[in-house]
């Protein structure tokens, strides 16, 4: 298990072997969550660093109110959680979409090893930066994007984000996302979430059936929404051939 | 202004066709002492998940400072809006 997660970084950054040999030393816990359970709740004590190696999971805040709003998702490879460790108490919850496969890496295991390995906190920095990345344009995406290309621009980012773990077969992934996720996600309530799904079907643009999403004119679709890939950095870059690496697929046996 | 008062304002809906951009076109305006408070739209789209309720298209005033449900019924929405607007 710890080679996925040495794969996982080494997709970010060279490490030597001293630093897989530390990576070695720990033992994560791997974990089945059902879906829709909470790995994290907001105000607790975090304590172990997540990394989702299968299915869907999200960040989110619930207002006084009732209403979710949702920060991030999720998708096989992410770290949840990556700087949490260092918080004394949880600001925001995470929690399951679908069933999961996850690996818990203790909080003394980053603290030991980001302080020996440099190029171990340099690939950890990699994927907090990219985690940003995406925040940023989720938050272009609710402030500034109309509702239908909201949600264009979201199920174009999944499919790179899942094709780039291998999740994606012609142009077809995985879709436990409900309405209301969707919503949550996005800033719009059920209803405009419907009304769009029509509208993008109507277009031709995308089939969802199943919980299966397939998106049937990906150029048309990126257009649609004036969709920019540069913030997911999965291409251009000095690692792109080793972030290809379906380390993922190779650890799904446990 | 609709709500002004500590007492039930009289809530009177008037049919009206409203463009959503989706099959969803029959309409209620949503009059409040004789102020436009609202637009309520009754989900018509084979999509949506409760079909045949009806949904507040649009909020102006106090409503627009809470989170409307989407309603069963008519009479559902109407209480509603006038237990928000009793100040």
């Amino acid at each position: 298990m710890q080679d996925a997660l040495i794969r996982k970084l080494e997709s970010f950054e060279e490490l030597s072997d001293a630093d897989r040999a530390a990576l070695r030393t720990f033992v994560p816990r791997l974990r089945q969550v059902p879906a829709r359970i909470d790995l994290i709740q907001e105000g607790d004590v975090p304590g172990d660093v997540h990394l989702i190696l299968d299915g869907f999971a999200c960040r989110y805040k619930v207002l006084p109110d009732g209403q979710r709003q949702i920060m991030a998702f999720f998708v096989p490879g992410d770290f949840c959680d990556l700087n949490i460790f260092i918080l004394d108490q949880m600001d925001h919850a995470i929690g399951t979409i679908s069933p999961c496969k996850t690996v818990e890496i203790p909080r003394h295991a980053i603290e030991e090893i980001t302080a020996n390995h440099p190029r171990v906190t340099r690939a950890l920095m990699w994927c907090a930066l990219v985690d940003e990345a995406v925040l940023r344009e989720w938050l272009v995406n609710i402030g500034g994007r109309q509702a239908d290309q909201r949600i264009a621009h979201l199920f174009c980012e999944l499919l790179l984000r899942l094709d780039a773990v291998g999740r994606v077969t012609d142009n077809s992934y995985a879709f436990p996302f409900t309405q209301t996720d969707i919503a949550d996600a996005v800033g719009l309530s059920d209803v405009q979430v419907s009304r769009t799904l029509r509208e993008l079907r109507a277009l031709g643009l995308i089939h969802l059936k199943r919980r299966v999403l397939t998106i049937l004119d990906v150029e048309q679709l990126k257009a649609y929404c004036g969709f920019n890939p540069n913030y997911l950095h999965l291409r251009n870059a000095r690692w792109s051939s080793r972030r290809q690496v379906p380390w993922l697929s190779s650890v799904q046996g446990g | 202004m609709a709500g002004q008062d500590n007492v039930e304002p009289l809530v009177v809906l008037r049919p009206i066709s409203v463009d959503t951009g989706s099959p969803d076109r029959v309409g209620m305006l949503v009059i409040a002492n004789g102020f436009l408070v609202a637009v309520l739209v009754r989900l018509d789209a084979p999509e949506h998940e409760r079909r045949g309720a009806w949904y507040m298209e649009v909020r102006l005033g106090q409503l627009a400072k809470v989170r409307p449900p989407v309603f069963d019924t008519l009479e559902n929405a109407t209480r509603w809006v006038r237990q928000r607007l009793r100040g």
